[in-house]
């Protein structure tokens, strides 16, 4: 009796076999197949630019710089004759980076982005400090929809560090899930 | 021939060890195969979390946060909100609210499931695993697709929550409900009354509900013992009290009812997602929150109920933007100092003590902080 049992319940765990052979894997075969990260996956930052003049948007107010929980963002941006501020340096160290998107949520000038993309491993560990450029070019391709105000105060001296709730760019349905954060 | 004399000896199991579930070292005397006393040494994760948010604004306390119990992140978000808004006496919109609480016991049930899998694989079984981190990725999956990371999330912040979930988040979230609950017969199917399971599971690890309390014990561990203690019943915070659930119980505290208790906490937390979802608001999710919060000085004790036990935030606050002192609690610590207790003098072996420390479901960043 002992021995048909055991047949039993072999053929029941087989039953539980066969019914997952015809199915498709859950895993995907990496590096043939890609997984496309949904669209708010804070993936990497990049810096944005604009979409006429292909200048970068950023200001140099140092909103993200203050932000930033771990101090992996370093601007460099003195004031020019004209007093406004000019971007020298915008360096970010992934490697101290701790992906949490303050900075974006920071930013009131769509200037910086959490975005869907992965695969930047590196051998060297100084390669993981992006420099100004290398954070531009990664954003190029990134979509946004720009919540700025169109007209950007010339005469004024610069844009000061007022709270974000007094510097409130456009209102965007809430819906919309690229909508801008300005709050904190 | 004259008698063999034998003597005790020690043996590290750990710090690196599959079974202890992060960096944890037990020093074990053993006579023989037998475990005379287990003595946990600590500290190999001490990230000093506290004293870090010490130097952050209270916004950028969250993420640190993230790190200090980052199987159910969304809880150590929640706690720390919690205590900030209760100083600051703020009001939450009602639907982030609903969010958080949508949130909370998603992370909840991929906790547990976490633990089904690796409990199963400490004690030798292989599928349960795959089962239960199959699962676990729908849940991860919703929560990138809000908030955009699958671990560490800083979702849940001071006065509601980051942003609003995307459209399809609810249809999605009802299918994951609805295949979880599905599988919950397939994990049951294979282990509940698998012999192997039994032999190494019941009547194992046995808790004492006296001694439990008195070491602090709390969340699933305490009520396998049947003590029935549930901070979201007992001390409702959040929105709980308008659910409609039931607190998962079993009265044997052995490491079988350990592992019953977490898998009905399972279902009744689906229970609590499916009401959620039905009843969700229309609204703001996230209440006006000054670029510079300040809450008033003055200190506040804040416990929620985690998948690991009471969890909670000391935070004191001097009227500035940044904490004065922030002491969390982890249910894992009290769990983990109580371990010694139960296994001392029984007689188990290694095995056994293997899955005493895998149902008690511990987590060593929660313990070293």
């Amino acid at each position: 009796m002992g021995l048909y049992k055991d047949i039993k319940n072999l053929l029941l765990g087989m039953k539980i076999t066969g019914k997952h052979l015809g199915r498709h894997a859950v895993t995907i075969q990496y590096p043939e197949e890609k997984w496309t990260m949904p669209e708010r996956s804070r993936g990497i930052v990049v810096l944005l630019s604009d979409k006429e003049t292909g200048e970068l948007n950023c200001t140099g107010c140092l909103l993200c710089m203050r932000a930033c929980p771990s101090a992996a963002i370093r601007i460099d941006a003195p004031r020019g004759e004209d007093k406004k501020r000019h971007v020298k340096k915008f360096d970010i160290n992934f490697g101290i980076c701790c992906f949490c998107g303050l900075c974006e949520e920071a930013c009131n000038f769509c200037a910086i982005r959490m975005a869907p993309k992965y695969e930047f491993s590196t051998e060297n560990k100084d390669d993981l400090t992006w420099d100004m450029h290398k954070l531009q070019e990664m954003g190029r391709d990134v979509d946004y929809v720009d919540t700025r105000k169109k007209k950007i105060p010339k005469p004024k001296p610069a844009i000061e560090e007022k709270p974000a709730s007094e510097t409130k760019p456009a209102e965007v349905k809430p819906d919309t899930p690229k909508q801008e954060e300005n709050n904190d | 021939m004259g008698k063999l004399r034998t003597e005790e000896f020690q043996v590290n199991m750990g710090p690196q060890h599959p079974s202890t579930h992060g960096v944890c070292r037990l020093l074990l005397t053993m006579d023989g195969e037998k475990v005379v006393d287990v003595v946990p040494h600590v500290g190999y994760l001490h990230r000093s979390i506290e004293k870090i948010c010490e130097n952050r604004t209270y916004a950028m306390c969250i993420p640190v946060l993230d790190r200090f119990e980052y199987v159910t992140a969304m809880s150590c978000n929640y706690v720390f909100a919690l205590a900030a808004e209760k100083l600051a006496e703020m009001e939450v919109p009602e639907r982030a609210e609903y969010l958080r609480v949508i949130m909370l016991e998603l992370n909840r049930i991929a906790s547990h499931l976490i633990f089904y899998g690796t409990t199963a694989m400490d004690v030798g079984a292989l599928t349960p695993f795959l089962y239960g981190l199959r699962e676990r990725e729908l849940i991860v999956d919703l929560f990138e697709m809000t908030c955009g990371q699958r671990l560490t999330y800083n979702y849940i912040r001071v006065g509601g929550v980051s942003r609003d979930i995307p459209k399809e988040f609810v249809p999605k979230c009802r299918e994951a409900v609805k295949i979880i609950g599905e599988k919950l017969s397939d994990y049951e199917g294979i282990l509940n009354e698998n012999p192997i399971w039994i032999a190494r599971m019941k009547g194992i690890g046995l808790t004492d509900p006296q001694k439990a309390i008195a070491w602090g014990v709390s969340g699933p561990v305490l009520r396998a013992a049947g003590v029935k203690h549930d901070l979201r019943k007992d001390d409702p915070y959040s929105i709980y009290n308008k659910f409609d659930f039931d607190v998962a119980i079993r009265w044997n505290g052995d490491c079988y009812d350990r592992y019953l208790v977490r898998l009905d906490e399972i279902r009744q937390s689906l229970k609590i997602i499916t009401q959620a979802l039905d009843g969700l608001p229309e609204g703001d999710v996230r209440a006006k929150v000054k670029a510079k919060f300040k809450p008033p000085a003055g200190e506040v004790y804040v416990r929620i109920e985690n998948s690991r036990g009471e969890m909670g935030v000391h935070l004191v606050s001097d009227g500035s933007t940044k904490p004065l002192r922030v002491k969390t609690r982890g249910g894992s610590f009290n769990q983990l100092q109580y371990l010694p207790e139960i296994v001392r003098g029984k007689g188990y072996l290694i095995a056994d003590l293997v899955a005493i420390f895998a149902t008690f479901d511990i987590i060593l960043p929660e313990v070293d902080r």
